[in-house]
């Protein structure tokens, strides 16, 4: 593994936080404050390829590293976590499963279009009563002649009000005791596919979360993902690869916080100096350099195991904790070096705060983490 | 050519409008004191059409020859003609020093004939300097005005520099002032233009530039938003000057690109300049050498924007700016 | 098929150039890189005429390793070929060093060019005297601080405003033109070129003995300034801080400094708040 960023990595770095830093940037503070999702910035990014980034280039992909990929969401996510959450929720867990489980037919029809941005996509998995427990989802799929009748309630979708295609995670096994879900690739123009109310949430408010209805809608059955009974399989191979996503958005909302906080404890004058030049401050901004950079090697690590082909779960759940831990802290901190005007909406660190807190919680959340952290462990060998 | 013949400094007579020959008669000013210490003349060059009201000008400011050439053939400007006769006469002449005004055209035209008489040239000089020896000591800014460079072309001659306009004070004109004028004729055999002026006019949307106003405001991302931004053109208008803005706020949308002052910009050298909202980073700072007194707005009084300033107000910059506004609609007669 | 070279620079990030207060010099070494802000917009017109015409587009630098980066950031935009021309013995040379050395790389590599576009100015010495002197070495008709580019066959015409003059111009290729920031505003890095870009074989390298230069000859035919030494500008200025609300400094502001507001501004102004409510 490269400890220093390569030539590469640091180009692509420079790209992105050149993209986001003009066209992100100016917006950031006000779609937070309307949530409102920015369809003109989306149209920007689409000729970029921002939606095909680990796609390979016969579907009109990107085909980065892992890596570069997830130095792409922590650049946006340092500027505007909620368009950070788009783009990983994308690429990570909507475009990840056609890559894994999609047939050679689904891969030529819908790959290039999610690639290109015209299908924005999401994952619908969870449900009222069905979060990291993938197997007590309630929603069914009933087969007919050729096609699924779906039905049920998703919730917390990301992206959801504004998606062109959802991974639909459904009943089609019905045996007492052993529930069999599986996957569908829905798309919003299907009749019977409903959105529901957005989301009033804390943080990324710009993204478009709301709940999908499904009723009686019909999905042809060549889109079915994978095989039938499935949706175990794919739902935690998928989220193995959201959490490196996740971890990614919290490192760059970590990061975003720290910078400003560190420009503002340079020129914030208290005691007729800068606050910065407190010892109680510097302690603060040594643990969060520190912290932020222990949780990008973890980061990374995962991705290198990811793109070597090795078993990365348990390295993307440390990744995932760790980051979202840090994301928190780092908020935490920035806030209160800013003070008073940490806790306005005229400063940054606000939003960031806001933003961070889910990272904790979505794509597993760390008590999940944890659990697969320890299980990964316990299972090992050696001991 | 004779060893103790007369050594000589040179001046390109960039004559086509009246800002550009003001360079040209700060030169000669120059020019004048360097000569004095190595023993030199000075001599300024002319080449055009109808040239006679430059020959005095030079005449009067200070030019100990001139070297003319009036012939319709030099109607326009033409780099490629100027090089060729350049070349000729400064191979025959042997000049020590050649000075050319930094405008667009002397910056264009310079490095061409450095590079043809084989000798160095520094950029836009901010000072010149000469040792008794005649090694001429050229003050460049660099990175982006921030630092300076000195630079020194040791074993080629002449010595070049393009220097930047209002460096150097111009000689009150003295028309009693004789100089020896050679009149040339225009050199048989120049090659054809290869660059065709196909048009050519006086630029009127610029008549009027951020780069000569008197008066500027400044805007940053301090401004707030887009909104906030457009009030300084109202108290631009107030003020009788233009706006300008940091790099962050045009590629913002805020201002046009056309606004944009410092290092990829506008280099500005206003008499009053208003900053508001604008922390000073260096790419902004350095298009802001010659600006002559500076009131800076911002909320954080450590700002280097605000160590910059003459007149430092800690405060909410788009407040500022509106209050501003008010009062002078109170405050000014006209 | 149009065959264009653009020139590029690597310069340092300014704003990160830290200056050694005991040593007198700058930290050259702390600063990263990027491309010269106006040879991106030279690239960025190259990019606009290879999508209207077929064309190649070669890019070519002269620097240290590390400048390498630009060439590949160039890759990922859309050029097609990419040198570096790269040995220490041609380490801090000049405009008349360096246009030299480009003409020797593009007569070897890319002799039957049609326009040479380079940035109109740089960022860190802005000397604007690389391309003009590149024209020279290659005898070519050139134009600088060029607008607005048009190509019909052959011929190329060219506006560009010049101390105050609009002008439009024609020439016959091969020609070289610079390219000002005014228009041709850089497009954004695509993710989808970034990984074609940092193919190994996708930058070619050249030192000065491939271009038949040797230290005496660059001795001879090389540099001709020397930088005797550099300093900071010194700009420190009597300051006066004004606090408070901005209706107090606003009148506080004005009434101290109303005559040089005035005298400026060519109109006069009242020295004391007016108090038009009583």
């Amino acid at each position: 593994m490269q400890l220093n960023p390569c030539a590469k990595h640091k180009l692509v770095r420079d790209s992105v936080r050149h993209f986001a830093e003009t066209e992100l940037a100016p917006i950031a503070a006000e779609i937070d404050r309307t949530a409102t999702f920015p369809r003109a910035v989306i149209e920007k990014m689409r000729p970029l390829n921002y939606f095909g980034l680990q796609v390979p280039k016969e579907f009109g992909g990107a085909a980065l590293d892992s890596v570069s990929s997830a130095i792409i969401v922590e650049e946006l996510s340092r500027v505007c976590a909620a368009i950070g959450l788009c783009v990983t929720v994308h690429n990570g867990v909507a475009v990840y499963p056609f890559l894994k489980f999609a047939t050679s037919e689904q891969k030529k029809h819908y790959l290039p279009k999610l690639a290109r941005g015209e299908y924005i996509g999401a994952f619908s998995l969870t449900e009222a009563n069905a979060g990291s427990d993938s197997a007590s989802v309630e929603t069914t799929a009933v087969k007919t002649k050729n096609e699924y009748i779906l039905n049920g309630t998703k919730i917390f979708v990301t992206n959801g009000g504004i998606c062109d295609l959802a991974l639909i995670f459904a009943l089609t096994g019905f045996e007492p005791g052993k529930p069999q879900s599986s996957v569908f690739i829905v798309e919003s123009k299907y009749a019977g596919f409903l959105r529901g109310e957005l989301e009033n949430l804390c943080g990324m408010r710009a993204n478009p979360v709301s709940s999908l209805f499904l009723e009686d809608c019909c999905v042809p059955e060549k889109n079915l993902l994978g095989k039938i009974g499935d949706g175990m399989k794919i739902g935690l191979t998928t989220l193995d690869n959201g959490r490196i996503g996740v971890a990614a958005q919290a490192l760059g909302i970590a990061q975003g916080a720290f910078e400003a906080a560190v420009k503002y404890a340079k020129e914030r004058q208290q005691f007729k100096k800068p606050i910065a030049s407190l010892q109680t401050i510097q302690n603060y901004i040594a643990e969060m350099a520190t912290e932020i950079a222990a949780a990008r090697l973890l980061l990374y690590r995962a991705c290198t195991l990811k793109d070597e082909g090795a078993p990365f779960g348990c390295e993307a759940s440390m990744a995932k904790l760790y980051c979202s831990t840090v994301a928190s802290k780092v908020t935490s901190l920035a806030v209160q070096i800013h003070g008073g005007y940490g806790y306005s909406k005229e400063y940054d660190v606000e939003r960031y705060f806001r933003d961070a807190k889910v990272t904790e919680i979505y794509e597993g959340t760390s008590e999940i983490q944890r659990m697969v952290i320890a299980r990964s462990v316990l299972s090992q060998l050696i001991f | 050519m004779t060893k103790n013949k007369q050594k000589s400094i040179w001046v390109f007579g960039d004559y086509r409008n009246y800002y550009q020959n003001r360079v040209t008669l700060q030169l000669i000013a120059r020019a004048v004191a360097l000569a004095k210490i190595i023993n030199a003349e000075v001599c300024a060059l002319i080449f055009g059409y109808e040239i006679d009201e430059w020959i005095m000008e030079y005449t009067a400011h200070g030019a100990d020859r001139i070297l003319a050439i009036d012939d319709p053939a030099l109607k326009s400007y033409s780099t490629e003609k100027y090089l060729a006769i350049i070349e000729a006469l400064a191979k025959e002449r042997d000049p020590e020093i050649i000075l050319i005004g930094a405008t667009d055209f002397g910056r264009e035209f310079a490095p061409r004939l450095a590079k043809r008489l084989k000798t160095g040239l520094s950029a836009d000089c901010v000072g010149l300097d000469i040792t008794e020896d005649g090694l001429l000591l050229q003050i460049a800014p660099s990175f982006g005005g921030n630092m300076l460079a000195e630079i020194v072309t040791e074993r080629h001659r002449p010595q070049m520099a393009t220097v930047r306009p209002g460096t150097f004070k111009e000689i009150p004109h003295d028309y009693e002032r004789k100089a020896v004028v050679e009149r040339l004729p225009l050199m048989k055999g120049l090659p054809k233009p290869r660059v065709r002026l196909i048009e050519y006019e006086r630029s009127v949307e610029k008549g009027h530039t951020i780069e000569n106003a008197s008066v500027i405001v400044c805007g940053g991302r301090g401004m707030g938003n887009k909104e906030k931004f457009k009030k300084l053109q109202e108290l631009a208008r107030l003020l009788g000057g233009d706006v300008g803005a940091t790099r962050p706020v045009v590629y913002a949308g805020w201002a046009e690109h056309g606004a944009l002052v410092g290092q990829a910009g506008k280099h500005i050298k206003p008499k009053l300049l208003f900053s508001f909202g604008i922390s000073g980073a260096i790419q902004h700072t350095a298009g802001l050498g010659e600006a002559d007194f500076i009131i800076a707005v911002n909320k954080n009084p450590q700002a280097t924007m605000m160590k910059m300033a003459d007149v430092a107000i800690a405060a909410d910059a788009s407040d500022v700016v509106n209050h501003l506004i008010k009062e002078l609609k109170k405050r000014i007669k006209e | 098929m149009l065959n264009l070279v653009v020139c590029l620079k690597q310069v340092p990030m300014v704003t990160e150039l830290p200056w050694d207060e005991e040593s007198g010099t700058l930290r050259r070494d702390l600063a990263a890189g990027m491309m010269n802000p106006a040879c991106k917009h030279a690239l960025e017109a190259a990019l606009q005429i290879k999508e209207k015409f077929t064309a190649k587009i070669t890019v070519i630098t002269m620097g240290p390793p590390a400048s390498e980066e630009v060439l590949r950031e160039a890759l990922a935009l859309g050029a097609d070929e990419a040198i570096l021309v790269c040995d220490r013995l041609l380490a801090g040379s000049d405009t008349f060093a360096t246009s030299l050395v480009l003409k020797e790389a593009i007569k070897k590599k890319c002799p039957k060019f049609d326009l040479i576009l380079c940035g109109a100015y740089t960022a860190d010495s802005e000397t604007a005297q690389v391309g003009p002197q590149l024209a020279e070495e290659l005898d070519l008709p050139a134009a600088a601080y060029v607008e607005k580019l048009e190509i019909s066959g052959k011929t190329l015409r060219v506006r560009r405003l010049v101390d105050n003059f609009r002008e439009t111009l024609e020439m016959e290729f091969p020609a070289l033109v610079t390219i000002s920031m005014e228009n041709y505003k850089p497009r954004y890095t695509g993710m989808a070129g970034l990984k074609d870009a940092f193919d190994e074989k996708a930058v070619m390298v050249l030192n000065a003995r491939a271009l038949g230069l040797t230290a005496s000859s660059i001795k001879t035919k090389g540099s001709r300034t020397k930088v005797r030494r550099v300093f900071l500008r010194k700009a420190q200025k009597g300051n006066v801080l004004l606090q408070g609300a901005a209706s107090n400094v606003v009148n506080e502001f004005l009434d101290k400094y109303q005559r040089k507001i005035g005298t400026v501004i060519g109109k006069s102004i009242e020295g004391k708040k007016l108090d038009d409510e009583k």
